[in-house]
């Protein structure tokens, strides 16, 4: 990547993304938010922000799932001016991150599809940044065979399907495990084509894709606990890439409990602290528990590494750091309107905080 | 209220048939009663047990939502995976009845297959599986509570009738049957009495006109014998000084007459 020519093709959008990262709710404004005592004092609050425009013509009672949709809206309506003002080879980079929310929503599709649901009331469900042309005729095939044989291969996911999985393979596997197979391939994916973006992107995206690499991994080992998963399946679906990829990624594959989790990650200095606080029994997790879950350290953790991207200037990375930044962003403010709207204000200040 | 009595013909039959009623009036009242009370008693513990389950239903419920608040937030929206791959229930509700002083109360048992607990434990795989978990465990516990609520209602609302109902039986022997009873046994009493009282009477009545009618025979006799006694016992000096106080000594000798009529009788 040259930084003489950056500013032609990418500058404007780095401009507004930047603008959008100031627009980020910060903590003030947070300790703010979780001092209302009702919905309609948090709509008020939210009225300083960017989600403004979006929240105005809600009828007064607001629950939080409209809430989360109308800040999801807001989302969307600013990834997609982006990419609409983008061009190659930001576009494509746009692109790729949308392919993560694509495959949840084909995967949401599929499930209806093998149940024998009509798939058309799903598309609503589905993330409208996971909206690809192709996506309506999904609904159309009827059997999983046609889905697959007919219209999965030309939707943007084609390629992971085809390395990854058959036909067959759809109607047999459990829905969760083509999930997480898919997004190892997209990661896989990703995380090659950021390497050939050239640096600096290609070092910043490395160390976030490496990161949520490490976190699927030790997601999968820990969720996989007790459940009909074998091992053999467990280590097909960590992402071949990451820090802990391949030594530790072996050894994870094994472990039965929390406690040898614990004992590989010893090694790793950025892990280490992170689970040490976390207790042994899977029951440990929440975001509503007294000290933070693995889940909420984690968070915290990409929340650091999306901010970091935004300390180095001439690269892509920040597109995606804006994007997984304002994602935690929606999930802080539906979190407190939970909080407010169920009366648990002792748990309203376990979010994680951005700025 | 006091007048109303059955309407029973009072003969001494109907009296005992009557008082056997009583007996078994009062045998049943007190049954009833003893049943009522213990109704109320396993009432008040159900009653007891609902105002707890319902303060923790409260706080079980706001528990279960908010772990699914939590679910939201670290996994997004997952409903539908859930709902698609549940195939089976994990969760049955058997009922059974459970016999409370002759009262079919129904409880409801809860019935959970571990081995089936699954079907979704592969859902959040790649995050948040913990959290889903756990909103599944605590939901578990939200709907057990709410199993048991159900059955302590359903007794609660059944056992309300049916206290009601025995009271009202317990009231309607202690205030209407029974002072029935009581009454017809009063008035048969009491008629009974009459009749004693008439036939008393009419004994009386009727040995008073055997006397009557006796003494007028004894007199009749007197008066056939008196010619004769005076013709044989009176001298004839005698004879005309009677005739002087005819009227005096008439009374004395009718005395003397009866008195010896009598002897002769008896």
């Amino acid at each position: 990547m040259n930084e003489i020519y950056f500013n032609a093709d990418a500058g404007y959008l780095e401009g507004i993304v930047r603008g959008y990262r100031d627009g980020l709710i910060t903590l003030p404004q947070y300790l703010n938010l979780t001092q209302c005592e009702t919905m309609d004092d948090l709509k008020l609050q939210l009225a300083t922000t960017d989600y403004a425009s979006f929240l105005q013509n809600e009828p007064s009672p607001m629950s939080t799932s409209t809430l989360s949709a109308r800040c999801t809206d807001a989302l969307v309506a600013e990834f997609q001016y982006l990419q609409q003002n983008a061009a190659e080879p930001i576009s494509k980079f746009l692109d790729f991150i949308t392919y993560g929310f694509m495959i949840d929503n084909v995967i949401l599709l599929i499930t209806g599809t093998l149940h024998e649901r009509d798939t058309h009331d799903l598309l609503e469900k589905c993330h409208p940044l996971g909206f690809f042309d192709t996506m309506p005729a999904l609904c159309v095939a009827t059997t999983v065979q046609d889905l697959y044989s007919t219209v999965l291969v030309d939707s943007p996911l084609a390629g992971y399907f085809r390395e990854c999985l058959s036909a067959e393979d759809l109607n047999e596997l459990n829905i969760e495990i083509i999930r997480n197979t898919l997004h190892k391939a997209y990661l896989e994916d990703f995380y090659t084509y950021c390497q050939g973006l050239g640096e600096p992107t290609a070092s910043i995206m490395a160390e976030i894709l490496m990161f949520e690499a490490d976190r699927r991994t030790v997601n999968i080992t820990i969720n996989s606990f007790g459940t009909e998963l074998s091992k053999d399946d467990r280590a097909k679906l960590y992402p071949r890439l990451g820090s802990m990829y391949p030594e530790a990624q072996t050894r994870l594959a094994r472990v039965d409990d929390m406690d040898q989790v614990k004992a590989i990650l010893e090694q790793y200095g950025d892990y280490k602290t992170m689970l040490s606080g976390v207790g042994t029994g899977a029951s440990s997790g929440g975001a509503g528990g007294d000290d933070m879950s693995l889940e909420d350290r984690f968070f915290a953790r990409e929340v650091q590494l999306n901010k970091d991207s935004f300390e180095q200037q001439f690269h892509y990375g920040v597109f995606y750091s804006w994007l997984r930044l304002k994602e935690q962003e929606i999930r802080n403010v539906v979190w407190v309107a939970e909080c407010i709207s169920q009366q648990q204000k002792d748990k309203i200040n376990n979010y994680t905080p951005i700025y | 209220m006091a007048a109303v009595r059955d309407n029973v013909f009072p003969t001494r039959m109907n009296l005992t048939m009557t008082k056997t009623r009583l007996k078994g009036a009062q045998t049943g009242h007190s049954l009833l009663k003893r049943k009522s009370e213990a109704l109320t008693t396993r009432f008040r513990v159900i009653v007891r047990k609902i105002e707890d389950a319902k303060l923790k239903m409260g706080k079980v419920m706001q528990n279960a939502s908010f772990s699914l608040a939590e679910v939201a937030y670290i996994t997004g929206d997952i409903s539908y995976q859930v709902r698609e791959s549940a195939k089976h229930a994990t969760f049955k509700v058997s009922a059974k009845q459970e016999n409370v002083s002759g009262v079919l109360l129904p409880a409801f048992e809860k019935d959970t297959q571990q081995a089936a607990g699954g079907q979704f434990e592969l859902t959040g795989l790649g995050r948040g599986g913990q959290q889903i978990q756990k909103a599944r465990a605590v939901y578990m516990k939200a709907v057990e509570m709410l199993v048991e609520l159900a059955s302590l209602q359903t007794a609660f609302v059944i056992l309300d009738e049916v206290i009601k109902l025995t009271n009202r039986r317990v009231n309607a022997i202690e205030y209407v049957i029974i002072p029935r009873i009581e009454n017809t046994i009063s008035y048969i009493n009491s008629e009974l009495d009459e009749q004693d009282r008439e036939e008393f009477y009419r004994l009386k009545k009727i040995q008073g006109k055997k006397k009557e009618r006796a003494a007028n025979a004894q007199r009749e006799l007197d008066e056939i014998a008196k010619p004769t006694i005076n013709d044989g016992s009176l001298h004839p000096d005698f004879a005309g000084d009677f005739t002087s106080a005819e009227s005096s000594s008439a009374g004395v000798r009718d005395i003397l007459a009866e008195q010896v009529d009598e002897d002769i009788i008896f």
